[in-house]
């Protein structure tokens, strides 16, 4: 199969749904001719115009709320949020505005609109362009949250959430842009709340999301060789969460850490750790582990940045600690 | 068409306003927008204005009066005559009140909320005078009696004797005519305000606090950690987790633990009864009975020294009995015959009354075995002479006849010539 | 006041809604300080004229935008009132079965796009639909109703900016009725406020929002230059609410004199100004009209009675509508 980036991937499903569906349009502030400051969405202004790959100006809030008003009246926007960080400019539009309207309405309006924006920090960005924001969204009922951590994620996610009728924030992490994954020619969508179970094992499952995909299955295969069996799955979505797949796998392992780019405190990483606590109790072994990003805003130096966020050598150290039945946290 | 006037509603959270003052008199014309009455919640004091036109009328609350919002106080007629009465305050509107001087349940503290009505001192018809006593009142400082106020006729009583009523809460009508009937009623079955239901559920809180908190059974020792699927398979399989602990396994244990415990062997059921199970312990100063045994062999023949330790055993209970000699683990048993004759001591299979252990000529010094099937007996060499400890479960042997045997076996074994005498 | 017209329907009909506002409201206003109605609620009473005269010049696939104070524009838009007073007392069949209330109603089958309880919260979406329209390549013209105070938050000038730039088909109308909640408007808006739409190069008009002809003859014609792609426009409407910001706002003459309410409802009162207007050109003759009022008041009491007696949600609705199939 060709393998794509996930840039790519996500212009690829952008241009095929806007292929497929006239009401589909693209706004943000340099999508059109620059295509982004990372080039995802290169290309689409020369096929679609300037009618439907639109350059905004630098007005988050305003064209957020455009984006809402739009979708509530019969067109599919997608908005593109330049970094993930810039959320807490369109907190109203999105939280407020965006994710109600469709309950406050009693059913009678919906949302049907996609905000594109990105996560991840060692990137060098510092604190202001290098959030993964992810959990501030996903707290708020009426959004869905789709974190992809591969091309192939990408395109599928992608191309779903512009069919979905209701606000969705998709979060691709900066530093995978130019990571290469078999995408197939022909098209395909990847359901919401459907998690992938990227690896089997016995021992312990390990729980990631986007990126952290990638750190996991690298922790996986350090175990390997100690013996020890890991298990990785990728929710795909965090809202709408696939719970059974999660549950199902930590019934058979007896051990798990949730793994997540955000701030580790009130994070996704505490959300699910919390879920497979409450119903799968009785089958647990260990503690569930979070390991998410230190509760620190993203320090510049490249020498504080890295120590930041979950590693592969981090998460093996911890599923050895949890197999080998030690107190990871003394009671 | 008559319009009503209500305690209005002007915030979120509130549930009723005081009439601060009427700005218009009952029979007054009122106009659309005039300014009606003074109204204080907890925020502020503000008019109401009158949301039609016409003449004040039917008007139910008094200034000073809480109301419930959306309770009807008045109306605005077409005639200033109109004295069909207004519904009174609160949901009760089942049965109009008569007219005349409200009696209020008086506020006589800061921070009282009700005062308990103890008993009326007038009845429903009677005609009083301003300064009779109307009624009782007890706080939860002193009783009080309250007076009528006002000369006329007890028309109405709003609450019975042992009804808590709120401070400012109606409590009597007192009419200037006789009335043509009267109203009883209790605060139940009115009016339920806020301030009424507080006391009950003061009430209903109070003796679940006092109410002792009996302390979580705790295992002995402290509890035992292990995972939560340890611990969930221990119990469908019946492991019992706390053998590791006694093993000496360290904590917390896991589903890898739980292979050691299938391992280890099945603790003996007497060792539940171990904890409970009574253990005294006698030093005696020398050793006589292996004096004895040597006199008994050349002088009576009785060359088996089981028997006679035995004998000396068996005789401190209650005979005839069986006693068992264990040592270097070999066990035979005697019957020790009621006539406790040293010679008439036979072998038998039958099981043991008493168990002896003869642990002499070991190292061990010290025992705490808990109960075994019979109360035990063990004999040790000591720091001058011997160790003597009965082990025994409560339901074999009382405390008594424990301490019995015991003092009565360590004298024996101290001098066994006595056990001839 | 504007020349007469020869349509005498449409002018009844102005007058008909906006009496039904004002019956409307003061149905809301009685259920409210009885405590039948439970929540927040703000008055719309005496700005009758410039929610009529604009949505009547709209069509019900022309959309508005609502506020806080959104009762006019609802009843303006055609909405019943049997589902309105429904959703103000949170029965099942109110315009969002109970889920919206006062201050969220909404009926999108006439293009009411909703009441916003964030001041200034909606004008991203009048725009966005504005912009709809135009990508769509559908004629339909958005009106965006925001109050004075809504002109200090920073969203007007971001959605004004793209929709002069992209000349969408938004008209943004300021009911400036003089107070920025408890506050008076110069206290919170410095310099003009139809400069603010100017400044974007934006056609700003200023009008008397109690004259229902004057702003409706004004709407009518930038609805028209709308469709033709001159949009967008702003109008600032001088108005005046006669309750307070909410209804439990009574004791406001800190900020405003009685005197001054006096004046704005005994001689500037849009109802009373069109009624003799009516006679006056022999429209309608004053029996008509108070058989008319009588019919609304009607109307209002029986929708009232309706509304109270009508069920709750079940409580299984709780989470229903959180997200759209």
């Amino acid at each position: 199969m060709r393998e794509i980036t996930l840039s790519q991937a996500v212009n690829e499903a952008i241009a095929e749904e806007m292929r497929r569906d006239p009401t589909v349009f693209l706004m943000g502030e340099d999508v059109a001719e620059a295509g982004t400051p990372f080039k995802v969405l290169s290309g689409l202004v020369e096929e679609f115009g300037t009618e439907r790959v639109i350059d905004t100006p630098i007005a988050e809030p305003g064209f957020v709320g455009l984006a809402v008003g739009a979708a509530m009246t019969g067109a599919r926007p997608i908005v593109d949020l330049m970094f993930g960080d810039f959320i807490y400019l369109v907190m109203d539009q999105l939280c407020n505005q965006a994710a109600k309207q469709h309950y406050m309405s009693g059913g009678k309006l919906s949302v049907p609109m996609v905000l594109r924006t990105n996560m991840g920090a060692t990137r060098r960005s510092a604190a202001q362009h290098s959030q993964s924001l992810q959990a501030l969204v996903a707290h708020v009922p009426g959004l869905k949250v789709a974190m992809p951590s591969s091309a192939y994620e990408a395109k599928g996610l992608m191309k779903t959430a512009i069919r979905d009728n209701n606000p969705v924030v998709i979060f691709e992490d900066k530093l995978m842009y130019q990571d290469k994954a078999p995408v197939p020619e022909e098209e395909y969508l990847i359901p919401f709340g459907v998690a992938n179970v990227k690896r089997t094992g016995t021992d312990i499952t390990f729980i990631a999301t986007s990126s952290m995909v990638q750190v996991a299955e690298k922790a996986a295969e350090i175990l390997a060789a100690e013996g020890i069996s890991a298990e990785v799955i990728d929710p795909r979505t965090i809202v709408p969460l696939d719970e059974a797949t999660l549950l199902e796998s930590v019934r058979k392992t007896s051990r798990a850490i949730v793994i997540d780019e955000g701030h580790q405190s009130y994070g996704v990483t505490a959300e699910i750790a919390s879920r497979l606590n409450e119903k799968a109790f009785y089958h647990l072994d260990a503690p569930v582990l979070r390991m998410g990003a230190m509760d620190v805003p993203v320090p510049f130096s490249p020498a504080l940045e890295d120590i930041t966020v979950p590693t592969p050598e981090g998460v093996a150290e911890n599923a050895r600690k949890l197999c080998a039945g030690e107190m990871i946290h003394a009671a | 068409m008559p319009h009503d006037v209500t305690m209005p509603q002007l915030g979120m959270a509130q549930d009723a306003g005081k009439i601060v003052s009427w700005l218009k008199s009952p029979g007054d014309a009122v106009d659309k927008g005039d300014a009606l009455f003074e109204v204080e919640t907890d925020k502020a004091t503000m008019e109401v204005e009158a949301q039609a036109s016409g003449f004040l009328t039917s008007v139910t609350a008094a200034e000073g009066e809480d109301v419930p919002v959306g309770a009807v106080i008045a109306r605005i007629s077409d005639s200033a005559e109109d004295d069909t009465l207004a519904a009174p305050a609160g949901p009760d509107d089942s049965a109009d009140l008569p007219a005349g001087k409200s009696v209020t349940m008086p506020q006589l503290g800061m921070a009282q909320d009700s005062g308990l009505l103890v008993n009326w001192l007038k009845s429903p018809g009677d005609a009083v005078a301003a300064d009779d006593v109307l009624f009782e009142v007890e706080t939860d400082k002193s009783t009080m009696e309250v007076a009528a106020g006002s000369d006329g006729y007890l028309a109405a009583t709003l609450a019975e004797a042992g009804e808590d009523v709120p401070v400012g809460g109606q409590v009597a009508i007192i009419s200037a005519e006789k009335p043509a009937k009267t109203v009883t009623r209790s605060v139940k079955s009115a009016l339920a305000t806020p301030s009424a239901k507080e006391p009950e559920a003061k009430a209903t809180v109070a003796p679940a606090k006092a109410a002792p908190k009996p302390a979580a059974p705790q295992a002995k020792g402290g509890r035992i950690l292990a995972s939560p699927k340890a611990r969930r398979l221990a119990l469908e399989q019946g492991l019992d987790l706390s053998l590791l602990a006694e093993a000496g396994h360290p904590q917390p244990y896991h589903m890898a633990d739980l292979e050691t415990l299938r391992a280890m062997p099945a603790k003996a059921p007497a060792q539940t009864a171990a904890a409970a199970s009574r253990c005294l312990t006698a030093e005696i100063g020398a050793d006589g009975f292996a004096g004895f045994a040597d006199w008994a062999a050349t002088a009576h023949g009785l060359t088996d020294a089981d028997a006679l330790l035995a004998g000396l055993a068996g005789a401190s209970m209650s005979v005839p009995c069986v006693v068992a000699i264990a040592r270097f683990g070999q066990q035979h048993s005697y019957a020790v015959p009621a006539t406790r004759s040293l010679s008439g001591i036979t072998r038998t299979d039958d099981a043991p009354d008493l168990i002896l252990r003869d642990l002499r000529g070991t190292p061990l010094r010290h025992i705490a075995m808990g109960a075994d099937t019979a109360p035990a007996l063990t004999v040790m060499t000591g720091a001058t002479g011997l160790t003597i400890t009965l082990e025994c479960a409560p339901d074999q042997l009382d405390a008594q006849a424990a301490i019995t045997l015991l003092a009565t076996f360590a004298g024996r074994m101290e001098q066994p010539l006595r056990h001839l005498l | 006041m504007a020349e007469a017209k020869t349509n005498s329907e449409d002018y009844l009909r102005m007058y008909t809604q906006m009496v039904r506002i004002r019956t409307f409201e003061d149905n809301a206003n009685q259920l409210y300080l009885s405590a039948k109605m439970p929540g927040l609620t703000h008055m719309y009473s005496g700005e009758e004229a410039v929610a009529v005269g604009i949505c009547e010049a709209l069509t019900d696939n022309d959309r508005i935008t609502s506020t806080h104070r959104g009762h006019g524009h609802c009843v303006a838009k055609g909405a019943n009132f049997k589902e309105m007073f429904c959703e103000l007392l949170g029965k099942e069949e109110g315009y969002c079965r109970g889920k919206g209330g006062s201050m969220h109603i909404a009926d999108q089958s006439h293009g009411n796009l909703g009441a916003n309880a964030i001041v200034g919260g909606s004008m991203g979406i009048a725009t966005g639909s504005a912009l709809r329209a135009k990508l769509l390549g559908q004629d339909d013209v958005t009106v965006c109703f925001f109050g004075d105070g809504a002109t200090a938050q920073g969203l007007l000038y971001e959605v004004m900016n793209m929709a002069a730039l992209w000349h969408l088909p938004v008209i943004y109308a300021c009911e400036n009725n003089g107070y920025s909640e408890y506050t008076k408007t110069e206290e919170i808006a410095a310099g003009s406020i139809t400069a603010r739409a100017e400044a974007f190069g934006i056609e700003a008009f200023k009008v008397d929002g109690q004259d229902v002809l004057a702003v409706n003859e004004l709407t009518q014609k930038l609805v028209a230059r709308c469709r033709k792609g001159e949009g967008p426009f702003f109008i600032e409407l001088e108005t005046y609410r006669y309750h307070g910001h909410h209804v439990g706002d009574i004791n406001r003459e800190y900020y405003r004199s009685k005197d001054e309410e006096k004046d704005w409802k005994e001689n500037r009162d849009p109802i009373v100004r069109f009624r003799s207007w009516l006679v006056d050109q022999g429209i309608a003759t004053e029996d008509e009209i108070e058989a008319m009022n009588a019919e609304i008041k009607k109307d209002a009491t029986e929708a009232v009675a309706y509304a109270e007696a009508a069920k709750y949600p079940d409580v299984s609705e709780v989470d229903m509508h959180v997200y759209a199939d």
